[in-house]
């Protein structure tokens, strides 16, 4: 079945491709999938080389330097001639062909940059370096990407709206695939395998064998809930699934998607896409959003409740008008977002700070619902996505038309009994000032009937003050102000106002027919754009997320970018596959872990096979499962658990030193520079990203000054001693205690040579010999401790 | 029992040599990893796998290592080192050139400089009487008085000149520089900021990674209150001594290596060996370098005492050893916009700030040249933009962001020479005008780098320090 298949099996890749070795930085300026195409297909490596020279050399040349004259956006055209496409070129204006392919010397449009005739352009001679691109350009036979590879990327006449509507693999309607045939029968368990293992059969790579009972526990605690199993639970799980193995796993999975910790684990994965922050964004954006955590909280309360994620989407967008004060909560989304302001109210900063603002907006929106770049069309229209500017300001009239503010949680009985207490204890406050201030400015002592009233009045105002109802919760939310829309902003300056942009959906995403939003600022209209069965990418962007966070890697592995520059899908039927169940179960994530979790996929074990690694070193075809380093909410959350310290309590507001609490690390505060608190920093070494835009894949680095932490920091130290203190009082002896602290950590008990390395290290004292020298502050089984709790094996899932 | 146990632990296929096993894996972590080692093969093969290891640069490079010496609040340029004498014969007067709008909208007239200014060298440079040591080495200097910026506020522009972009969401260019080339010494950070009491506006903006990895943060160092063992966190163990320190980390690193086998490849699990060893080098590598006691009396007494000069002899025992970039800012009284003082008193503003910084600055430029370190190391002098040449009240000078100065030395710059200018009274650059992205893209250049190939894919685009601007100004490079 050929169209079941994935289109590029890449299981053995080309290890010399024609670009040169000797300058590792050239490949960091190209795509990715610029450069998987060119792994792909070696051949087209010049093609391709050809396109990007085009794309960062000559299309900008003459776009800033000809287009004003010679294009289709030209007020006035100029001498016949056009620019901005292929057959402008070569047929030419009013004095003939503007070039001739390879031979600059004889093509005017070279002739006229050198100033040797028609001087252009007019205002003045282009640099020499610009001159020597577009010669080398006409040299190498003035090739214009359009019929090229990237024939459907947009060029400055227009997007081949034709292709992206009918060809794109995203913007495709989901359909649900049949399951392809495979070979080996008893390997699949459920239809995502049947996907994975047709691939793998087709590229002859075999699947590795099911993980250890052991190593499964281990992995799908983390994975749900964030927190290791206890050896219990791992003893637990090995003879359950002796019993039978699909069942254990079944159990597990349900036990563990019902419990409130699952939500914590989860929702902190969608906290990335919504780039979220207690504030403090530095000096043009400092605001403190304290009730940020409530967004926090009510996240995590949808991943626990299930919310159906069509749901989850629209309170998102637009939950203040939805109607209940929770749905409400959920346009945190936005709000929390950063409003930044100008430092000196300079007219340019002014505009430019509103127009950062409505980036953002745009920005989370799109990559994060669809995985559309929409911001890239911010200054000009989409050079690869079919987005004209203007459907960026159509999107940016929405958020502008959409305020922030503080909205109570409570009923309004309770909003006005609060305000009126606070209004009776200003006035008192006020009364007593002012007779304090008449007496001092008729410079005289209060009279005595003055000094009763006086006394009278503070009686009184401490009665106010000790009866006042304490402060309602709130939350940071939109809500609508207006419903006018943008002009587009001409070079993405907003105080160059181009046309209007009626609020609407991106043309792309919609019928023929687009009517404009109508109902207040338009976001619940644009809620139901996205959060709609028809759209082609919501479902896809969704289940692509969830499967990132189970795999490592994603089907698609730009998970924030579904466009030209995007990956395309590793298992394009699979993810179809998933996004049409999804959508089917009621847009249930549970539903969608269930399944994913319940594959013989999924189950693999993550050991290296060197002859799979050798042909698909990056894993795309899925052979095993991908070993992993933890997160820092899951290694510091683990680290705290196996010491038997983590302080379980769910929700509330933010903690500012992750050093000195032991609760989950998901409730640390977090700016959004990275660069306030002490969480901040804790959080920040172990590679937590900025949250200043939306966040598709966690990175993953390696600095020593994680090292430093490791060997020399008190939260280190603290654990350490916890452990130690934890092992000596559940064992009698050092082999016990060894064991123990394997089972707790790894989930295993010690290969012989590990336990003979840990006998010899807690029994050596040299270091003590001579106290005076050394000074050691920590027992041996302490410093032992530290050392497990900073290896490899306990930062790793596999 | 794990699974595991029962496995022998050997890879079938050994790797043959380093080489093969690369191209092996190489299909697993992408080409640009590969590159990179293979890059660094074989000078710097231990350390294959660290972020910061040394990469070749684009082409030939004319300087190894950048200071920037950076004032931030906007240095005057009339006052310093671009000489009007034109605003003193016209004096009071507001001629339609310098009638530009400034941040405060200021209507006053040219405002004479209240310092004298003398010739120095045999470039005859005019230099303000301020900067006295300084003016002595005119003849190493290449002065750039056509800088323009693109706002007047001090919080935007010094993310422009920092991070070319005037939100603080962009990499700071030291980062840029250690992404695009690594650092020389891996028992030090390879980019350090520092600044005596305040940090400049906008803080770790100045000099942090933003969306590239963690690798190249700048780590930055408050001068005044430095302890050599705390200059990063944690770098020193308040419990065990070395000796107990390498017992721990012998222990660790057998465990890991265990780990390893068990894995059979890993280029991560193997990244993270080398890292603790690195890690457990810089807890004395670090506060060697970071102490100034080990300097002779003569080189201690040319530099002076100011805090500010501290800093001057810090950033040369960094690069010295390695470092790639240091920022180091100025600062007194703990303002972070110190040279704004200029709004209100030029006079005493600018000298006192001057004072602070002069003698330190020019004993760099001698020590940097009489250890063979000038020609390798990239010195810039600036601020975010400069002052006006008109008054504001009656002693101070409001923002310019259309024209100031900024000046070059060392590594791969001419040297004695004035390149652009601005009006005759200092206001507006006209000519060889210089933007922010331009001189980026210059330092860039002069480290081996292209400015539009130094790229980094984020957010479903690829960013650069210079964005989409950014001309090299070749006139100025030797």
């Amino acid at each position: 079945m050929e169209t079941l298949q994935d289109p590029h099996p890449n299981s053995n890749l080309p290890m010399h491709c024609d670009l040169p070795m000797h300058c590792p930085l050239l490949f960091t300026s190209i795509n990715r999938s610029l450069l998987c195409l060119l792994m792909l297909f070696s051949s087209a490596t010049a093609q391709a080389a050809e396109h990007e020279f085009f794309e960062t050399k000559i299309r900008p040349l003459l776009a800033e330097h000809c287009y004003s004259c010679h294009s289709g956006k030209s007020e006035k055209l100029q001498a016949g001639l056009y620019l901005d496409r292929a057959d402008g070129l070569t047929q030419g204006g009013e004095s003939g062909p503007a070039i001739v392919a390879g031979k600059p010397d004889e093509s005017l449009l070279i002739r006229a940059v050198r100033y040797e005739e028609n001087e252009m352009p007019p205002d003045g001679k282009l640099a020499d370096a610009e001159i020597a691109a577009l010669t080398k350009w006409v040299e190498r036979g003035a090739k214009w990407p359009a019929d090229q590879t990237n024939a459907k990327i947009a060029n400055e006449t227009g997007y081949d709206w034709n292709y992206f509507r009918n060809e794109h693999w995203s913007l495709q309607p989901i359909t649900l695939p049949i399951p392809p045939t495979v070979n080996e029968t008893d390997w699949p368990k459920d239809d995502i395998d049947q996907f994975v293992l047709a691939a793998l059969e087709s590229a002859n790579l075999p699947p590795a064998k099911a993980a250890s009972p052991q190593i499964l526990a281990r992995r799908i605690y983390l994975d749900l809930i964030g927190i290791p199993p206890t050896p219990n639970e791992v003893d637990e799980f090995v003879s359950a699934a002796a019993e039978g193995r699909q069942q254990a796993i079944a159990d597990l999975v349900d036990n563990l998607l019902a419990s409130p910790h699952y939500g914590e684990r989860w929702g902190r994965h969608w906290l990335d896409v919504a780039r979220y922050s207690d504030g403090y964004g530095g000096f043009l954006d400092n605001r403190a959003n304290q009730h940020a955590w409530r967004y926090r909280d009510w996240v995590v309360k949808a991943f626990n409740n299930d919310q159906p994620y069509d749901q989850f989407v629209k309170a998102q967008i637009a939950g203040d008008l939805l109607g209940t004060q929770s749905d409400a909560i959920g346009t945190g989304f936005f709000a929390l977002g950063p409003n930044y302001q100008s430092d000196g109210g300079d007219p340019d900063s002014v505009a430019q700070a509103k127009s950062e603002t409505l980036d953002d907006r745009m920005d989370t929106l799109s990559r994060g619902f669809l995985a559309l770049t929409v911001s890239c069309a911010r200054c000009h229209d989409h050079k690869f996505d079919p987005i004209p500017q203007i459907d960026y300001y159509s999107l940016a009239g929405i958020f502008h038309n959409s305020g922030v503010r503080e909205t109570p949680l409570v009923s309004d009985d309770i909003v006005k009994a609060y305000n009126d207490r606070q209004n009776e204890i200003k006035q008192r406050e006020k009364q007593i000032n002012e007779l304090q201030k008449k007496a001092k400015q008729e410079n005289r002592e209060l009279s005595k009937s003055e000094q009763t009233q006086l006394e009278k009045w503070k009686v009184e105002l401490d009665e106010l003050r000790k009866s006042a109802p304490s402060k309602y919760p709130s939350a940071h939310a939109l809500h609508d102000k207006g419903s006018s829309n943008l002009h587009v902003a001409l070079r993405g300056n907003s105080r160059k106002p181009g046309e209007e942009a009626p609020r609407r959906f991106l043309e792309i995403l919609s019928a023929t027919e687009r009517s404009p939003y109508s109902e207040g600022s338009g976001r619940i209209e644009l809620a139901n754009s996205i959060a709609n069965a028809s759209n082609p990418l919501t479902a896809r962007v969704i289940v692509n997320r969830i499967w990132l966070q189970h795999f490592g890697k994603a089907l698609v592995r730009s998970p924030s970018n579904f466009g030209s520059l995007g990956e395309t899908p590793t298992h394009p039927l699979l993810l179809d596959w998933l996004a049409a169940n999804f959508i089917e179960s009621g847009w249930s994530i549970k539903t969608l872990h269930r399944q994913i979790m319940s594959s013989s996929t999924y189950q693999m074990s993550s050991q290296m096979n060197s002859d799979n690694f050798a042909r698909d070193g990056d894993n795309r075809l899925i052979w095993r499962m991908n070993p992993r380093r933890m997160d820092v909410e899951a290694w510091r959350d683990s680290l705290l658990a196996v010491t038997g310290e983590l302080d379980l309590t769910i929700g509330g507001p933010p903690l500012d030193n992750l050093s000195s609490t032991r609760r989950r690390t998901l409730y640390a505060k977090v700016s959004r520079n990275g660069d306030v608190f002490e969480s901040d920093r804790f959080l920040r070494l172990f590679d937590f990203p900025l949250m200043r835009a939306t966040v598709a894949q966690r990175p993953s680095s390696i600095v020593p000054q994680q090292f430093l932490f490791l060997m020399n920091s008190r939260f280190m130290v603290d654990r350490a001693e916890a452990l130690a203190t934890k092992l000596e009082t559940a064992a009698t002896n050092d082999d016990q205690r060894i064991e123990l602290a394997y089972r707790l950590l790894f989930g295993r008990l010690p290969r012989a040579n590990e336990l003979e390395l840990g006998r010899r290290f807690v029994s050596d004292n040299s270091s003590l010999k001579n106290p005076d020298e050394n000074g050691d502050k920590l027992a041996r089984f302490v410093q032992y401790a530290q050392v497990l709790l900073s290896s490899n094996e306990f930062m790793y899932v596999r | 029992m794990s699974h595991r146990a029962a496995r022998p632990h050997r890879n079938p296929h050994p790797p043959v040599n380093r080489r093969e096993m690369l191209q092996r894996i190489g299909a697993g972590f992408g080409s640009l990893g590969l590159a990179g080692m293979l890059a660094a093969e074989p000078a710097h093969a231990t350390q294959a796998g660290s972020p910061l290891a040394p990469k070749a640069p684009h082409f030939a490079p004319k300087a190894k290592h950048v200071i920037q010496l950076f004032m931030p609040g906007g240095p005057s340029q009339v006052d310093t080192f671009d000489y009007k004498p034109q605003i003193d014969k016209h004096a009071g007067e507001r001629p339609s050139i310098v009638n530009r709008k400034t941040l405060r909208n200021t209507k006053n007239g040219l405002f004479p400089s209240p310092f004298g200014f003398q010739q120095y060298g045999q470039s005859g440079k005019w230099v303000s009487d301020i900067f006295p040591h300084v003016a002595q080495h005119v003849d190493d200097l290449c002065f750039v008085h056509s800088m323009h910026t693109d706002i007047p506020e001090h919080a935007g522009a010094m993310l422009m000149m920092n991070l070319g972009h005037l939100q603080p969401s962009r990499p700071s260019m030291g980062s840029w520089l250690t992404y695009g080339l690594g650092t020389e010494n891996q028992d030090l950070p390879g980019f350090i900021a520092m600044s005596p009491r305040a940090q400049p506006r906008g803080k770790l903006a100045n000099w942090g990674n933003s969306f590239l990895p963690g690798a190249y943060a700048g780590t930055y160092v408050n001068i005044a209150e430095m302890k050599q063992d705390q200059i990063l966190r944690d770098l020193k163990n308040n419990w065990l001594p070395r000796a107990s320190q390498r017992q721990q980390a012998d222990l660790l690193a057998k465990l890991n290596h265990l780990d390893l086998e068990q894995q059979q490849t890993d280029q991560q699990l193997e990244a993270s060996i080398q890292a603790m060893e690195m890690a457990f080098r810089m807890q004395f590598a670090v506060p060697d370098v970071f102490d100034t006691t080990q300097e002779t009396q003569t080189t201690l007494d040319m530099y002076g005492d100011s805090e500010y000069a501290k800093g001057c002899l810090l950033a040369r025992r960094l690069v010295e050893r390695g470092v790639r970039m240091v920022q180091l800012s100025h600062s007194i009284d703990g303002y972070d916009i110190a040279w704004d003082t200029g709004h209100g008193d030029i006079a005493g503003g600018h000298k006192r700030l001057a004072q602070a910084c002069d003698q330190g600055i020019a004993a760099l430029i001698k020590d940097l040249k009489q250890r063979g370190l000038f020609d390798s190391t990239l010195v810039i002098w600036g601020g975010e933009f400069g002052r006006a040449p008109t008054s504001e009240g009656q002693k101070g000078r409001d923002h310019d962001h259309y024209g100031f100065t900024v000046w070059m030395a060392g590594g791969g710059v001419k040297s004695g020479l004035s390149y652009g200018s601005t009006d005759e009274f200092g206001c507006t650059a006209v000519e060889n005008r210089v933007h922010v992205h331009d001189l980026h893209a210059t330092i860039l250049h002069l480290m081996g780098l292209d400015h539009e190939r130094l790229t980094y894919r984020y957010s479903g685009r690829d960013f650069r320090l210079t964005d989409v601007h950014g001309k090299v100004v070749h006139d100025i490079i030797a």
